[in-house]
């Protein structure tokens, strides 16, 4: 009876192994996050002439990113914590951290899978096509983007006690996003409204990713997105870090 | 008592605080090498705290724990590696088959696990049948046995089990007490919280009685029941003239119900 301490790429690895199959299991939910998206770019088809591919795909891709980050993700943190998933994983001789670490490297693997099922679906059904710079670039701004909504996911577990608040208070700010991206973004409200949307975590997203499909246009105004994104994931996460228990007692 | 280097476990002078309210009151207790320590207490009495200061889920605001010769605070990890545990509630992955649940905790423990051994393990637990099934789609006993062979997956010197009959009939409570008793065999100390009398009588080698946070007594079964059989207040309390653990549980804790 000597005592161990098991690697970390061990333990890492466990973890990662038993939150991939969970999340395979419950991929009904993660079918939801592919579909709006896909849903949404073949309905925008007419917007297309209007506001260019990249700006479509960026569009719906920005909704998929959404739903994941607050409908799945913040919906099965607030699940394992409410059965206590979280705390018998945590009495093992492991650091904190990498219990999260783990269900995080699951989503940005939702995120790839999503972003390339966007590149297909507009190359298929609308015929967008971009550079392979622009491709490459879209995964990283779609993982910074992501990153928002994740980490406002996190917050919104860290802000509410029970599972059940969690679950409405994703899809109040899932239906705010909406609204906003819709009436706001599309300057159906006036140009006012349209020029703060652009600045919210919607537009900030939605604008790195479109100037990231098309990287030889990136401008000042893609950079000042892509700073305030980062912003926001420094603060949601913040809020999500600091305010998260572990427990919901 | 005099034995304290085979004290696996060593809480002295604990505190727990949620708030403005003190959940345990300068608890002090060890369990020792070989033994089945139960930590006795009406709802509410601190138990879960105690353990969950051990285990480092809680901050405690004083004193100290020492896990085989770890220090909890100092190196959690390794206190963490020295004992297994079993929280009060079922908890894990609901989706998750028990094997891949097995392989999970014995990766997270650092323990290799052939297809040899986890068979072995499921055959231990009688859930050879049960590999592929879900852990959420398992009976409560079923359950409780997958929690309980994880507490002990990694060898571990202390077994810490939080009311771990509750809830149970009484043949899957009595085969329950028959592995833990399976588990002290194999050298290892366990601490067992319970509020059952029945329980600390028949499988705990020493028993701590808590209340309001604070232990009022340790000792073994027998000798709580001869020391305090002709207590008037013990007397008064107990029925059909024969002094039980019980009768001297009710006394010290008094009779209020508990939430
Ligand atoms: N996280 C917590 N926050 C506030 N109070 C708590 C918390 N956990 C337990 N308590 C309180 O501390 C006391 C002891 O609880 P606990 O240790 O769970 O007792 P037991 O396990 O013996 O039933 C109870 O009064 C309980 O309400
Ligand atoms: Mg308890």
């Amino acid at each position: 009876m000597e005592t161990i301490i098991p690697k970390t790429s061990t333990v890492f690895s466990a973890l990662l192994r038993a939150d991939l199959t969970t999340q395979w299991r419950n991929r009904r939910g993660a079918i939801l996050s592919l579909m709006v998206p896909v849903i949404i770019l073949i309905s925008w088809k007419g917007y297309i002439a209007k506001i260019g591919g990249p700006a479509t795909l960026a569009n719906s891709l920005c909704y998929g990113l959404i739903s994941l980050g607050l409908m799945g993700y913040s919906n099965s943190i607030a699940r394992d914590r409410d059965k206590g998933i979280f705390q018998r994983l945590r009495v093992a001789p492991l650091p904190s951290w990498a219990i999260m670490m783990s269900r995080l490297a699951v989503q940005l693997i939702m995120i790839l899978i999503i972003t390339t099922a966007i590149f297909i679906v507009g190359f298929n059904v609308d015929k967008i096509t971009l550079s392979p710079a622009g491709y490459l670039v879209t995964y990283f701004t779609a993982a910074v983007g992501g990153a928002v909504y994740l980490a406002l996911g996190q917050a919104i577990v860290g802000l509410t006690k029970n599972a059940e608040t969690v679950n409405s208070a994703s899809r109040l700010v899932f239906l705010a996003f909406i609204l906003i991206g819709t009436f706001g973004g599309l300057g159906a409200l006036g140009p006012q409204i349209q020029e703060i949307t652009h600045w919210t975590p919607y537009g900030t997203v939605e604008t790195i990713m479109a100037a990231g499909m098309a990287p030889a246009k990136w401008d000042m105004d893609a950079t000042n997105a892509l700073l305030v994104t980062l912003g926001y994931i420094i603060v949601f996460a913040t809020v999500g870090i600091k305010q998260f228990k572990w427990e919901s007692k | 008592m005099n034995n304290q280097q085979d004290s696996i476990l060593k809480v002295t002078g604990l505190n727990v605080q949620y708030g403005s309210f003190t959940a345990v009151k300068d608890v002090s207790f060890d369990v020792r090498k070989g033994e089945i320590f139960g930590l006795l207490g009406p709802n509410g009495a601190g138990k879960t705290s105690t353990l969950s200061s051990i285990e480092g889920l809680v901050k405690f605001n004083a004193g100290s724990v020492v896990v085989d010769g770890f220090d909890a605070r100092e190196k959690p990890l390794y206190a963490r590696a020295a004992m297994g545990v079993q929280l009060q509630s079922t908890s894990f992955q609901p989706e998750l088959k028990v094997s891949e649940i097995l392989q999970l905790y014995a990766g997270i423990y650092g323990v290799p696990l052939t297809k040899d051994k986890l068979e072995e393990i499921l055959k231990e637990i009688k859930l050879e049948d049960a590999a592929s099934k879900k852990f959420g789609e398992l009976s409560g006993g079923q359950q409780q046995r997958v929690s309980l062979v994880i507490s002990t997956i990694h060898n571990p010197r202390l077994v810490l089990l939080d009311e771990p009959t509750t809830g149970l009939d009484p043949q899957s409570r009595r085969q329950l007490w028959e592995r833990i008793e399976a588990i002290r065999e194999r050298g290892h100390a366990v601490l067992l919280t319970t509020h059952s009398m029945e329980e600390a009588e028949s499988v705990c080698d020493r028993i701590g009685i808590i209340d309001h946070g604070k232990v009022i007594i340790i000792d073994t079964p027998q000798a709580l029941i001869e020391k305090y059989k002709n207590d008037p207040e013990v007397i008064a309390v107990s029925r059909r003239g024969k002094v039980t653990l019980e009768d001297v549980f009710i006394a010290l804790t008094g009779r209020a119900v508990r939430a």
